[in-house]
């Protein structure tokens, strides 16, 4: 079927000669036969450099190596001008620079078997989520263009099995991207339960696994730079979330690794300016699921405005307002979150409350999730980074300091969404403390007060 | 401007102190401190942090060799956690813009300690891995100095010095030979002091040509 024994290895990706880990021979082999071709990392135009890798353009992010040394050797394809120049941006993933090219497969084209039944799942879909799958399907059967927009617990991995189960039956290489490590750690397991007979890997900056052209690739977006023109169906989780809306670079990667003919299908609950006015433009196909899979309303979050609250945090106090909201919490035995702005605010107020703290350079941080979902901790305080992609059946929310910058309108509508997630506890707290109202404030309310009226029309026209 | 270490552009204030000097800042102030700095009680020859007036390893070699060879090292940081994920980034990613970021401390430390006639030797490096690195870490040390370097010697082994254990890295061969011959006054550059050893090997063939004085300028005591 496969008509070289290396294609299924390379082809739909874009790689470093070390990463293709190929003996020197058979490396020159397939470079004569045209079934590798060389690209030439650093692009170089009159006015910018761009690194055929990560795209990016920044004057900043390239860096020169001097060729000349007093050390008298004549090394291998030495190159002949007076320095190179090489992408610092990436160089995580290995040096690209001009005398180190990547290279792509030229070669014969692995197929995918088409497999007839590819999951076990048994589950049933909402009315609702069911109108987002079957738009789905549609996209994937038309390589179209499409953006779910769900509330946070909607069942968005749910709404996307219809459309993976088409997909997998058509031998359509499949990726599953998002912007965040912790979202495939907690996806990849799910899927593979659901989907045991397909070739699934899983991605991100760590892993030990690897993709002989797999069915089913979920990974980081960063690792979407390792590919070329590979995936029929590319699915982006999240795609509002840090770093993919601010890199640049991560939305070229997307559109490079797929086919020239692709669905793409976008999942968030919040998208950013750039969606919403294509979405509004109809230049994108947009499904709307303004219910949670439970059919109970969002968990509005309730304003509370604390003098100096900044000043208080600075000096180590608490504000009684917010005092009383934790004894209130845990004289009625709810766990909770706690969201602070600033790692340094996390570390005083741990202190001060006897409470642990993650933030994303804990090196315990997938232990201290661990242990606050199997109810060994009654709260835990946290950054940003617990603002999505986990799951706690019931728990309740703060955020000190609502006001920061880091709290963006996305952000506070996604911290909201943790509360209120299990259908036996679908009402949560949550409580915004802030010193100024700022705009994301006010539009992180307004978001919940639209969604849950959007779903109160749709359950009447529904029944 | 930007840090070469993260990559940030880094915002200077401007003062009365600033506002005439035209020198590039090639590290941000959260990069700066960071980095920790050699200081407290050291090892009068080695600078390695100890109580002692000579350390331990000092004392070995001059058991070892009779008269040690190297008369003194300066190291300018110690290799803390920050250090080391930078240095990994330097030699093993090949990140050669890194060694900017040392430019002002490194030339400091030359003129604290050096005499201005002296030569540089920078540690060679095997064929190998100059040509998967693309560079020699210590030369690219070398030539933030603004002085003469010395390049008649050559090195031999090719074996990693990170991979081995103290008592075989100071049993081994030496593995370095001179083609030229030696100045009177040298300064051996290198990345990293961490038995000496390496230091060593290459100060006993100096002193063996006839080197008068053999010291050592490296950015990192381990």
């Amino acid at each position: 079927m496969n008509a070289n024994p290396w294609s299924p290895r390379f082809s739909g990706k874009r790689l470093l000669k070390n990463e293709l880990n190929l003996s020197e021979s058979v490396f020159q082999g397939l470079l004569t036969k045209g079934y590798l071709i060389e690209i030439p990392s650093i692009k170089e135009t009159l006015f910018y450099l761009e690194c055929q890798r990560c795209h990016t353009r920044k004057p900043s992010h390239f860096g020169k190596i001097p060729t000349k040394t007093i050390q008298s050797f004549s090394y291998q394809n030495r190159p002949a001008t007076n320095s190179i120049t090489y992408c610092r941006n990436c160089i995580q993933m290995g040096r690209v620079s001009t005398n180190e090219p990547l290279y792509e497969w030229n070669g014969p084209i692995a197929n995918l078997p088409k497999v007839k039944q590819p999951s076990i799942w048994r589950g049933e879909l909402t009315a609702l989520q069911s109108k987002a799958a079957d738009a789905m399907v549609e996209a994937i059967r038309n390589q179209s263009k499409i953006l779910i927009h769900a509330v946070c617990g909607a069942g968005k991995t749910e709404m996307l099995y219809r459309g993976l189960w088409i997909a997998f039956r058509n031998g359509f290489r499949v990726c599953i991207a998002t912007p965040r490590a912790d979202v495939v750690r907690e996806l990849a397991p799910r899927l593979r339960r659901d989907f045991p007979s397909i070739e699934m890997a899983a991605l991100y900056g760590g892993t030990q696994e690897t993709d002989i052209n797999a069915h089913l690739v979920v990974a980081t977006t960063h690792q979407l730079l390792r590919y070329s023109k590979s995936f029929d169906v590319m699915i982006v989780d999240e795609v509002d979330a840090f770093p993919y809306h601010h890199d640049k670079s991560l939305p070229k990667a997307v559109a490079r690794s797929v086919k020239e003919s692709h669905a793409l299908i976008y999942l968030t609950a919040t998208p950013r300016l750039d969606l919403k006015i294509a979405s509004r433009l109809k230049q994108l196909q947009t499904i709307s699921i303004p219910l949670r899979y439970h059919g109970h309303p969002l968990p509005l979050p309730k304003l509370s405005q604390v003098f100096k609250l900044h000043q208080h945090l600075q000096q180590g106090t608490l504000p009684k307002k917010i005092t009383h909201w934790i004894d209130q919490r845990k004289a009625a035995q709810r766990r909770f979150l706690l969201f602070v702005p600033t790692i340094e605010t996390a570390q005083s107020l741990s202190k001060k409350l006897d409470i642990p703290y993650v933030h994303s350079e804990s090196s315990n941080r997938e232990e201290l999730i661990h242990h606050f979902r199997n109810q060994q901790y009654e709260a835990l305080i946290t950054t940003t980074i617990l603002e999505r992609g986990v799951t706690f059946p019931s728990i309740d929310v703060a955020v000190i300091g609502a006001d920061h910058d880091v709290f963006d309108e996305a952000a506070l509508v996604q911290i909201a969404g943790r509360a209120g997630r299990s259908a036996d506890d679908p009402d949560g707290d949550v409580t915004f403390f802030y010193n100024v109202k700022t705009k994301a404030i006010v539009k992180a309310r307004q978001y919940t007060e639209l969604k849950n009226l959007e779903g109160k029309k749709f359950k009447k026209e529904f029944n | 401007m930007h840090c070469k270490i993260c990559l940030q552009s880094i915002e200077k204030d401007t003062t009365w102190s600033t506002l005439f000097d035209f020198r590039e800042r090639t590290l941000c102030s959260s990069c700066d401190e960071q980095l920790e700095k050699n200081q407290g009680p050291t090892c009068k020859k080695c600078m390695k942090r100890t109580e002692e007036k000579l350390c331990s390893d000092c004392m070995f070699w001059e058991q070892h060799f009779q008269e040690d060879p190297l008369d003194r090292n300066v190291s300018i940081y110690t290799y803390n956690e920050f250090m080391k994920e930078t240095m990994a980034r330097f030699k093993y990613r090949g990140d050669y813009e890194i060694v900017h970021a040392w430019k002002d401390p490194f030339q400091r430390a030359f003129n604290k300690y050096f005499p201005k006639e002296s030569q540089l030797l920078p540690i060679p490096l095997a064929e190998s891995r100059f040509s998967e690195r693309g560079f020699n870490q210590a030369e690219a040390l070398a030539r933030l100095l603004e002085q003469p370097l010395f390049a008649g010697m050559i090195r031999t082994g090719q074996e990693k010095q990170s991979k081995k254990s103290k008592w075989e890295r100071l049993t081994a061969d030496n593995p370095f030979k001179l083609t030229e011959t030696s100045p009177e006054t040298i300064v051996i550059i290198d990345d990293i002091f961490t038995t000496g050893s390496t230091v060593r090997f290459a100060a006993q063939v100096l002193k063996d040509a006839g080197a008068k004085s053999v010291s050592s300028l490296t950015l990192i005591r381990s």
